[in-house]
């Protein structure tokens, strides 16, 4: 009874005291990288946000309060909405034109055929390189003089491009009509692997079952895509328009390697990042180049809750 | 981002090494019960009759179909790298020509490319490197202590931490930028190799490490754990000497996965590096084009795509299925 009533309180205590050591290992290891995590990410946020209000001076900090003068006239600068256009252009453009690639490549590729490992590993090949290299290589093919301009001239496709209106020595990402659709089929290209591979997660989830009963009840393989696949495959649609759309705002690298910093030609490669980087290293407005982050956050964000809206809808029953 | 409905979990495939074989048969089979003996099912697919007997010419011409679609697209993949490879064995003149034999064969860019950039080429490669594996160790060090914490130990304020970081992946680098410019100046990082290792600093820890880490931490059975505490291992030593060897999959790929994405990253060192003796590879290789007098002299930048390409090829072609399936693991994240 003594022995009893002594051990338990005894165990209690060792219980507790592993909990506390448990919490501390716990502590100890994610220190370092929360540490990073706070202020890299969340501190300069706020630090950003901080900056956005001010006239700012990189060696010495705030020189001027402006209140929100950074913002407005960030929103009234017509190469700022020139800015917002483009990113929002290439955005709507490039991530259904390659989501649609991705799945085609995913359901084409989940077929049970020979070599589909080896079409899976050549599709994500571009994504591998860098976006420098990918530029590099783009530019090269689409100059006056390209593969791109020579192969057509031998297909005899130039009547066909005549007729929309470009001659044979078309330069496609130095015109300012046509250099944002060319970084549009670039990261399509490069991307359908990496969106493909997303698709292939999303559709292995789908339960066999599903399609059994489907192939029972007679349905063709479109009326099984249209019906069963596609629906079924929403949260893969989600997600992928999700981390699309974020990187799409986002796009930065191409438009420098191919226009530069100006966003030549005529500003048409102009993209928000793009905006942000020139008032910063070019103008040195580091006030507004912040307020311009923070309107690209809130773009960002809004938009995601937007797609979670979009997606959200009614949920297929079978999921 | 949070409340992304994420794509159904796949058992013992947080980075997908369980191979690409129908696991959701398997979870179909657990039906009601022993969850361990299902995932250790064999993913046997052809058990089910062949219901579409009728449809056997369809299905041929279905399978001619998709031939036909992947190999053209397999063409668009391989064509403009084929293409960059031929050209670097070219002359200027030749460059512009659609020649797919070189006339004349020369190696006059890849001397070029090797003995006339400014900063050398070995010294671009090296700059790279030396990013790309500072990165790729802390991202593999911070990334497999925070996962493991978050996947195993229980302490307060570990959901809400874990969401933060996790809410990290929404914020879009060129809103940090400012800031981190504007604080590695003030302490005098904006000079010298110190330009090099702020980059490091801001890449240190990637919540796409984390996640991917923690996940599969996840997967690991508790029993092994338990198992090494009642031969009186404690935390430390049941983590480095049981859990990180079995995480060793997931491991290599967010070293795969960083690396990569180190060796190819155009943007902080865009914005953090000024000394041209810095520059790594894609910055030359833009820098090159835009402002180094070279814009089109074809094959001596195709020669430099070419290098600055290979090391990412051949571990490609050694680790393809870390690279797909690091990718869809972080695809899991929602």
């Amino acid at each position: 009874m003594t022995a009893a009533s002594a051990a338990r309180p005894a165990k209690v205590a060792s219980k507790r005291v592993g909990e506390r050591q448990e919490a501390l290992a716990g502590y100890a290891l994610i220190a370092v990288p929360m540490l990073l995590f706070l202020v890299l990410n969340i501190g300069s946020i706020l630090y950003a946000a901080f900056i956005s209000v001010w006239q700012w001076n990189i060696r010495t900090g705030p020189v001027k309060f402006l209140g929100p003068n950074n913002y407005i006239n960030a929103l009234k600068d017509p190469i700022f909405q020139s800015a917002v256009t483009n990113t929002v252009y290439y955005t709507v453009i490039w991530v259904p034109l390659t989501m649609a690639l991705g799945l085609f490549l995913a359901v084409i590729v989940n077929q049970k055929i020979r070599g589909r490992t080896f079409f899976r590993g050549a599709f994500y090949f571009p994504a591998i390189a860098s976006s420098a290299a990918i530029s590099t290589i783009w530019i090269f093919i689409m100059n006056p003089f390209g593969l791109f301009n020579q192969v057509r001239g031998i297909l005899g496709l130039n009547p066909l491009f005549s007729l929309i209106g470009f001659g044979p020595t078309q330069d496609w990402l130095g015109d300012y009509h046509t250099a944002m659709n060319g970084i549009i089929i670039l990261n399509a290209w490069t991307t359908s692997g990496t969106f493909m591979i997303f698709y292939l997660a999303a559709l292995q989830a789908i339960p066999h079952e599903v399609y059994e009963a489907a192939a029972i009840d007679g349905a063709g393989a479109w009326d099984t895509f249209r019906r069963i696949t596609f629906p079924l495959l929403r949260p893969g649609h989600f997600f992928v328009a999700t981390v699309g759309v974020i990187g799409g705002l986002q796009l930065f690298d191409q438009a420098v390697q191919i226009g530069n910093v100006d966003g030549a030609p005529a500003n048409s490669l102009m993209t928000l990042v793009l905006y942000l980087y020139n008032a910063a290293f070019k103008r040195l407005q580091y006030g507004s180049a912040a307020a311009a982050g923070v309107l690209l956050f809130l773009i960002i964000f809004a938009a995601t809750l937007i797609q979670r809206r979009l997606f959200e809808g009614r949920e297929p029953t079978t999921a | 981002m949070r409340n992304a409905p994420p794509p159904p979990e796949r058992p013992g495939s947080a980075t997908g090494v369980a191979g690409t074989g129908p696991t959701s048969a398997a979870v179909v089979a657990a039906g009601g019960g022993d969850a361990g003996l299902a995932a250790a099912l064999p993913a046997t697919a052809p058990q089910r009759p062949e219901i579409t007997v009728v449809g056997d010419t369809s299905r041929a011409w279905r399978i001619r179909i998709a031939y036909f679609f992947l190999i053209a697209y397999a063409l668009l993949m391989f064509v403009p790298f084929a293409w960059t490879v031929i050209t670097s064995f070219k002359t200027l003149e030749d460059s512009v020509r659609l020649t797919l034999v070189p006339q004349p064969f020369t190696t006059a860019a890849w001397d070029y490319a090797l003995n006339n950039l400014q900063p050398n080429i070995v010294q671009m490669f090296f700059n790279s490197f030396v990013i790309a594996i500072a990165v790729t160790i802390t991202n593999v060090v911070l990334g497999s202590f925070a996962g493991y914490a978050f996947a195993r130990l229980r302490f307060p304020g570990r959901g809400i931490l874990f969401l933060l970081v996790l809410a990290t992946l929404m914020i879009p680098d060129q809103l940090r930028m400012i800031p981190i410019y504007s604080i590695f100046n003030s302490i005098g990082f904006n000079k010298g190799v110190l330009q090099m290792v702020s980059i490091v600093i801001v890449l240190a820890i990637s919540a796409s490490s984390v996640f991917l880490l923690r996940q599969y931490f996840l997967t690991i059975p508790k029993d092994l754990e338990e198992a090494a505490r009642i031969d009186g291992a404690g935390h430390w030593t049941t983590f480095l000497r049981v859990m990180l060897p079995l995480a060793s999959p997931a491991i290599a790929a967010v070293t795969i996965l960083q690396f990569q994405g180190t060796w190819n990253g155009f943007f902080w060192p865009f914005v953090l590096i000024r000394d041209q003796s810095l520059w790594t590879l894609p910055l030359g290789l833009t820098q090159f084009r835009l402002v180094g007098g070279f814009g089109t002299n074809w094959p001596p930048l195709m020669a430099t795509v070419v290098l600055a390409t290979v090391p990412i090829l051949i571990l490609y072609m050694f680790f393809q299925r870390y690279f797909v399936e690091g990718i869809a693991a972080s695809g899991v994240k929602g």
